[in-house]
This record gives C-alpha cells, sequence and structure tokens, in this order.
C-alpha cells in the first residue's frame, strides 16, 4: 500500500508495511485495551466488539456470492 | 332482547312456506353472503364483522410497533448525539467539501434493511441518483456502495451496472464503532476511490429527518487541495510531531475520518428509521381508527335496515294471514 512520499526515506510504520490500514490497527489497540479491563466491565466492553455483516460485491451487474463477516471480538 | 325474540321469531315464520320466486331468490344471494337456509331474507353483517375486526388487529399490531419504535429510538437517540463529537474535530480540521471535482467517486448509500418506515429510504435513494447524475461526467466514474436491503432493491432496478457492493444484516447486533470501522476498512479495501460520498438521513428531531451528504476526500486528493488553497491548505501552518510525513499523516487521517464519519452516519440513519417508522405507525392506526368508525357506522346501518326489513315482513305476513 502506502509508502513514504518520494524522496524522503522516512520509515513506514510497521502496521502500514503489513498492509494493514490506520483502521484496522485502531481497532487492534482497542481490543487490546478492552482485554486488560476486569470483571463486570470487561463482559460488557466484549459486547461492544461483536461483528456482523453480509458483505457481497457486484461485478457486471450482478451480485457475487455474499460473504458473512461474523467475527466477533476480531482478531 | 325483545328485538332478538322477534327476530327469531320472524326468521320461524319465514321458514314456512314462502316460496321463493327467483327475483327474491337473487336479491337474497346478493344482500346475505352467508349461509342461510335458502328462503330465508337476511341480510348480512357477517362481512361487515370481519372487516371490523381484522382493522382492529391492525390498529393494535401498528401501536404496538409504534411503541417499540419509540422505546429503541430513546436508546439510540442518545448515542448519536454523542457521536457528532467524533467527526465534528475532522470537519473543522480538514473541511468538507462536496464541491470537489475528482475522477473516481464512490456514493456510499446508507438505507434500512427493514420495511415500513414511510419514506426515508426512498428519499436517500433518489438523493443518491440525483448526485450520481451531477458528479458524472466524461472520463468521471461513480460507483455505489449500498448498505441495507431496501436501497439495494431499488437501486437494482435501474442502476445494476454502477453498483460495487452491497452489504445487508448490519443491525443484527446493536451498532457499535467496531462493526462500522470493519466495514469501512472493507470498502476502502476494495473499491478505489478519489472522493467518498456518503448519503444518510440526518436526525433533527422525531418527526424531521434531512437527508445529508458528507464527503470525505482520499489523501492524494486532499493534499491536492491543500495546494489550492481554502480550509485545507492551511493544514501545513500545522507542526507535525513524531517522525511522520505529511502524506502519512494525511492518509492516516482519511481512513480515520471515513470510519468516524460511517459511524455517525450510521447512527443517524437508524435514529431516522426509528423515527420514520414511529410517524408511520402512528398514522397507520389513526388511518385504522378511522376505518373502524365508517365501518362501525355501516354495521349499524346495516343491522337496522335487516330488523326493519324482518318486521315488515312479519307485519305484512301477518296482516296477509288476517286480512
Amino acid at each position: 500500500m502506502a509508502s513514504a512520499a518520494a524522496g524522503s526515506s522516512a520509515a513506514v510504520p510497521f502496521w502500514r508495511a503489513a498492509g494493514m490500514t490506520y483502521i484496522t490497527y485502531s481497532n487492534i489497540c482497542a481490543s487490546l485495551v478492552r482485554s486488560c479491563l476486569k470483571e463486570p466491565h470487561k463482559s460488557e466492553a466484549v459486547n461492544r466488539e461483536n461483528v456482523h455483516f453480509v458483505i457481497s460485491k457486484w461485478a457486471n451487474g450482478k451480485p457475487e456470492k455474499p460473504t458473512i463477516r461474523s467475527d466477533s471480538p476480531e482478531e | 332482547m325483545a328485538m332478538a325474540a322477534l327476530r327469531r321469531e320472524g326468521r320461524r315464520f319465514l321458514l314456512s312456506p314462502i316460496s321463493p320466486n327467483p327475483s327474491t331468490a337473487a336479491r337474497s344471494a346478493m344482500l346475505s353472503e352467508d349461509l342461510s337456509p335458502l328462503g330465508t331474507r337476511s341480510i348480512s353483517t357477517q362481512v361487515v364483522r370481519n372487516r371490523m375486526k381484522s382493522v382492529k388487529n391492525i390498529q393494535k399490531i401498528t401501536k404496538a410497533m409504534k411503541m417499540v419504535a419509540a422505546s429503541k429510538l430513546r436508546a439510540v437517540q442518545s448515542r448519536t448525539e454523542n457521536s457528532r463529537g467524533l467527526w465534528q474535530p475532522f470537519t473543522a480540521l480538514l473541511g468538507d467539501t462536496p464541491s470537489v471535482d475528482v475522477k473516481k467517486n464512490v456514493i456510499v448509500t446508507i438505507t434500512s434493511d427493514k420495511g415500513l418506515c414511510g419514506g426515508i429510504n426512498s428519499t436517500s435513494v433518489k438523493i443518491s441518483k440525483s448526485l450520481y447524475k451531477l458528479i458524472s461526467g466524461p472520463e468521471k466514474e461513480t460507483r455505489y456502495v449500498l448498505l441495507g436491503e431496501k436501497g439495494k432493491v431499488q437501486m437494482v432496478r435501474d442502476s445494476k451496472s454502477s453498483i460495487e457492493m452491497t452489504i445487508t444484516e448490519l443491525q443484527k447486533n446493536p451498532l457499535n464503532y467496531t462493526q462500522v470501522s470493519v466495514l469501512a476498512d472493507d470498502i476502502l479495501k476494495n473499491v478505489e476511490y478519489e472522493a467518498l460520498r456518503i448519503v444518510f438521513n440526518k436526525f433533527h428531531s422525531v418527526v424531521s429527518f434531512l437527508p445529508t451528504v458528507s464527503t470525505i476526500l482520499s489523501p492524494a486528493v486532499a493534499e491536492r487541495e491543500s495546494e489550492s488553497g481554502g480550509k485545507l491548505g492551511d493544514l501545513d501552518s500545522y507542526e507535525i510531531e513524531g517522525g511522520e510525513s505529511k502524506a502519512e499523516v494525511l492518509q492516516n487521517l482519511a481512513e480515520f475520518q471515513f470510519s468516524c464519519v460511517m459511524f455517525n452516519a450510521v447512527l443517524e440513519n437508524a435514529c431516522s428509521e426509528l423515527g420514520a417508522r414511529m410517524s408511520a405507525m402512528d398514522s397507520s392506526s389513526r388511518n385504522a381508527g378511522e376505518m373502524l368508525d365508517r365501518l362501525t357506522l355501516t354495521y349499524n346501518r346495516t343491522r337496522q335496515a335487516s330488523i326493519t326489513t324482518e318486521l315488515i315482513e312479519i307485519i305484512s305476513g301477518a296482516s296477509a294471514l288476517t286480512g
């Protein structure tokens, strides 16, 4: 994905080099913080992490097979 | 009651030898659609009574749906108002320029999965289509990303070829930021864009929802715009700490901005959907009530007419016997 601006050799952050977007990076950090909580707050926080939706890409006006992204607390 | 007894009397009387001639048989068939023995003439109230029962049931159901929507709305509304603070700093920093001129546009339309919510989905789709027409041109490419079943159904009818992705079943679990950000991530990874335009219904109050368009620029375009001055031109006056370049910061910011704006948009649309459902169900129960009133009047008229008819027949029969 992105590399540093042309010419400057500022190191790209490791997550960017691994292909993650900033959103993925911040989500991982957030789930790390959530797992540091104690009960009962932990279970409430885990409820806030549920992910479920069905996504389907279209090509030439036809939908392809939909993929269900139902990862609950992700990576 | 006396009336009922008289009616029973009359019916027994009628069952005996009045032979039906074809015209009366036809008339009674028209008037009474229930199963009375051949030869009786009774105007039936059964049809009207059935209608009244079903209308009353519908009224109860719509009232219950309105209550459910109202209680859900209260919960989502506070979350929506809190989420507005997420994107306001971004707009203060990067501005919202719907008039930006780019080659690759992506219109993200947010609609609901369930129906019975009034006209909000149709307005969103209408706005998306007119936005499409507005920003199309030679060498420009515009694609749709549709959230929600209702939007998909309406778009498939005439804009099938411009749909890039559709997403459904978003509201299976209560809405949270993680879900929306994973969704935003999917969109960013799979769709090429220079400007993202999010179309949703902004929630102002229980009876007013305004369709809004939020524009988010890709980092490259933001860089270009910042050179030409304006709000983005002030970006250079900010000091960047931490050894990152401006391009990197812009990229991180753009992605995060998209995620935050999507979160707010999805929440606002959910609020608007609940509010619209409340008012739709409310007007539906009011209509059902009016219909019930009219049916009651018809029922009473029919009932009184049938009693009068029977009385006339009894009396004329009696007078025919004595006279």
